[in-house]
């Protein structure tokens, strides 16, 4: 707990609060200010902006001890305010609210819009008022009772407020020399693996990706090896068994890092291999301990000959990605990150195949930053032999 | 949506914040703004033990406009430029984008120097300062370095920057007076993850002809010698040779390439047609 000293509506507030709360929730659960409403809690919504120092913030990505020393102003602190009184009677007026979820963030809004920019017209108004959703009046009315006040307040001066810097901050004490205190390092719960359906199960995969390449290596050879799960295993970064496989059943974990995203995801896979076609396939399921995603797969590889000591090497991979790193709305950056650790997986294993093992020392956790560094080490034609076959 | 719990310390100053940094031992994350590191950590996605909070510290709202460069203190935020609170007239380029960003409410908390070190691909100084020739001044235990803009992300939120190190100074260069710029950046809805910008920048004073590909997958991709993507026009693009960079990129969907072609098309425009926008 931290303690912490800040102005609510003018009120001086101290009080001890847990460094992950919110300033949002601390404003609701404390203080019972429930005005501010909650909704997407990842900044995109704006139903939870307050004024921060008299500008415009959102309470739900700004933590409460961020606040320390500010003046925060909630839809409960405008009661004497000329400019919100006008515009709570041009919304009513205009019909600018149906459900009110989004009313409270609105009008935060709308009133640093009449303040800061009395000169806007709709378009810009539109363009300013694009941070706040509303799901069910629509936008028309709530332009209009904003360029309404504006109207009533053409050739006012704008007011800006905020200082240099970040809304809110103020300096620290020194803290020269001292260790800072710590939350102790999380563990994450332990999925139950093995349990439940592997694969996709029908699911529509929402990432794909493919590649193919040559080695020069016989194809029952390359048959062989690909049956050897732990071997193949340590091909891919950051992955582990934690128990021998067992009649084509396979339990491990496999950890991903992106910048400051940490991934371990614990999971479970059933290897299903057709010795005619040489052709596998894993079915696969985990769940990441951390955030909370959970994952899906069936990876397929296929062999073909291509002369009497080589072997092209085709994988496919299907996933369904579910949870917070889903929801994160960042398929791009997850998909290239997917391609890369399969580009990762293939060049571990044609160094396997060719060589006996990898050339570089095993990856307890991979990351985009080692990735990055090797990526330049790529032969090109290996590279070019992938892209094509995306 | 809650964060996992973590502890929290604001230090006095930056050599302050680099210590914790340290001390944190890979453990302790450096806050700013904290508008793309907040729904981060609300999603769980960043689980760190410690955030060391740099919103504060008056170093880092610092501001100096010197012969050849200004320099701006990384806790400045968009705001603050789009505002003007601080004088950046001399790069023209500065104060529009920094008014596309995200929404006000969320101008008003996120800091440059924060962005710059989410290093977001997607983000929009990310994919300005490389364009504009600029140097990054980073803080560490260790004393300090500079590091050119262009070299500073190296994939997808990831950069240089040590754990222990504290972006300080964004020092960018003046361009001359007859530099023209173009900046075009595509996104579903105002405020929204960009899906492609282009930055085309042509100060011949200065020797400069560069285009920035940005919003990939992963660093922005900038090429120096322009004239041999755009032509020395700036308006014959050679779309094979920008379609072929897009795909080294992984920029592998063609509506994605096309969205990128027609972003550095624009940009290349309104460098080399029209007057600088005021």
């Amino acid at each position: 707990m931290t303690d912490i000293r800040l102005s609510v509506n003018g009120r001086p507030i101290a009080g001890a609060c847990e460094p992950r709360t919110h300033l949002a929730d601390f404003l609701r659960d404390r203080l019972d200010l429930t005005g501010t409403h909650l909704r997407c809690e990842q900044g995109v919504c704006g139903a939870c902006t307050v004024l921060i120092d008299g500008a415009p913030a959102r309470s739900c990505i700004n933590y409460a001890v961020n606040c320390q020393g500010a003046e925060v102003t909630t839809i409960e602190g405008f009661g004497g305010d000329e400019v919100m009184s006008r515009l709570r009677t041009a919304f009513h007026e205009e019909h600018a609210l149906q459900c009110g979820f989004c009313t409270p963030g609105m009008l935060v809004t709308a009133r640093d819009i009449v303040l800061r920019l009395p000169e806007a017209d709709a378009a810009q108004v539109r363009t300013e008022l694009s941070g706040n959703l509303c799901r069910c009046t629509g936008y028309a009315g709530i332009v209009r009772a904003i360029c309404r006040v504006l109207d009533e307040r053409r050739g006012a001066a704008p007011v800006s407020a905020g200082r240099l810097g970040p809304v809110g901050a103020r300096p620290g004490a020194s803290v020269a020399g001292a260790r800072p205190a710590m939350t102790e390092a999380g563990t994450a719960p332990a999925a139950a693996p093995g349990t439940g359906e592997l694969g996709l199960g029908g699911r529509k995969p929402n990432l794909e990706t493919a590649l193919s390449f040559t080695v020069r290596r016989p194809i029952d050879e390359v048959w062989a090896v690909l049956g050897d799960i732990p071997r193949v295993a340590r091909c891919m970064p950051g992955a582990s068994l934690s128990a021998p496989p067992s009649d084509g059943h396979v339990e491990g974990r496999m950890s991903v890092k992106v910048g400051p995203i940490a991934t371990n995801f614990a999971g479970a896979a059933r290897i299903v291999r057709e010795e005619a076609e040489r052709r596998g396939t894993l079915y696969g399921a985990g769940r990441d301990g951390l955030s909370g995603s959970s994952a899906r797969a069936e990876v397929t590889y296929a062999l073909a000959p291509t002369g009497p000591d080589a072997t092209r090497i085709d994988i496919t991979l299907k996933t369904v990605l579910a949870g917070p790193l889903a929801q994160f709305g960042r398929s791009g950056i997850v998909k290239e990150l997917m391609a890369r650790l399969a580009e990762q997986f293939a060049r571990r294993l044609e160094q396997t195949l060719e060589h006996g093992a990898p050339d570089d020392e095993a990856m307890p956790e991979t990351s985009l930053r080692p990735l990055a560094l090797i990526a330049g080490l790529i032969a090109d034609k290996f590279r070019s032999l992938f892209r094509r076959a995306r | 949506m809650k964060p996992a719990p973590f502890d929290y310390t604001r230090p006095a100053s930056v050599s302050e914040a680099a210590a914790a940094l340290a001390a944190g031992e890979g453990g302790a994350k450096l806050i700013a703004g904290g508008q793309s590191l907040g729904p981060m950590l609300n999603l769980r996605l960043v689980q760190p033990r410690l955030l060391v909070d740099v919103a504060g510290i008056e170093a880092l709202h610092a501001f100096e406009e010197t012969a050849d460069a200004l320099r701006i203190g990384a806790g400045i935020t968009a705001a603050n430029i789009e505002d003007q609170r601080i004088d950046t007239g001399a790069v023209p380029l500065l104060q529009r984008v920094a008014a596309g960003i995200a929404y006000r409410a969320v101008r008003n908390r996120g800091t440059i120097g924060g962005s710059l070190c989410h290093a977001d691909p997607a983000a929009d100084w990310v994919n300005l300062m490389p364009a504009l020739g600029v140097r990054y001044e980073l803080v560490g235990p260790s004393g300090r370095r500079t590091v050119a803009a262009a070299d500073f992300m190296t994939a997808a939120f990831e950069t240089v920057l040590a754990p222990d190190e504290v972006l300080e100074t964004v020092v960018i260069p003046k361009p001359s007076a007859g530099a023209r710029f173009g900046h075009v950046k595509i996104a579903r809805k105002t405020g929204k993850f960009a899906m492609a910008i282009a930055v085309v920048v042509s100060d011949p004073g200065r020797g400069v002809f560069r285009a920035l590909i940005g919003a990939t997958h992963g660093r922005p991709l900038v090429v120096e010698e322009a004239a041999s993507l755009l032509g020395s026009d700036g308006n014959t693009p050679d779309t094979a040779r920008i379609g072929a960079l897009l795909v080294e990129a992984g920029i592998t969907e063609p509506a994605a390439r096309q969205l990128h072609l027609t972003a550095l098309r624009r940009a290349a425009a309104e460098a080399f047609s029209k007057a600088l926008p005021s």
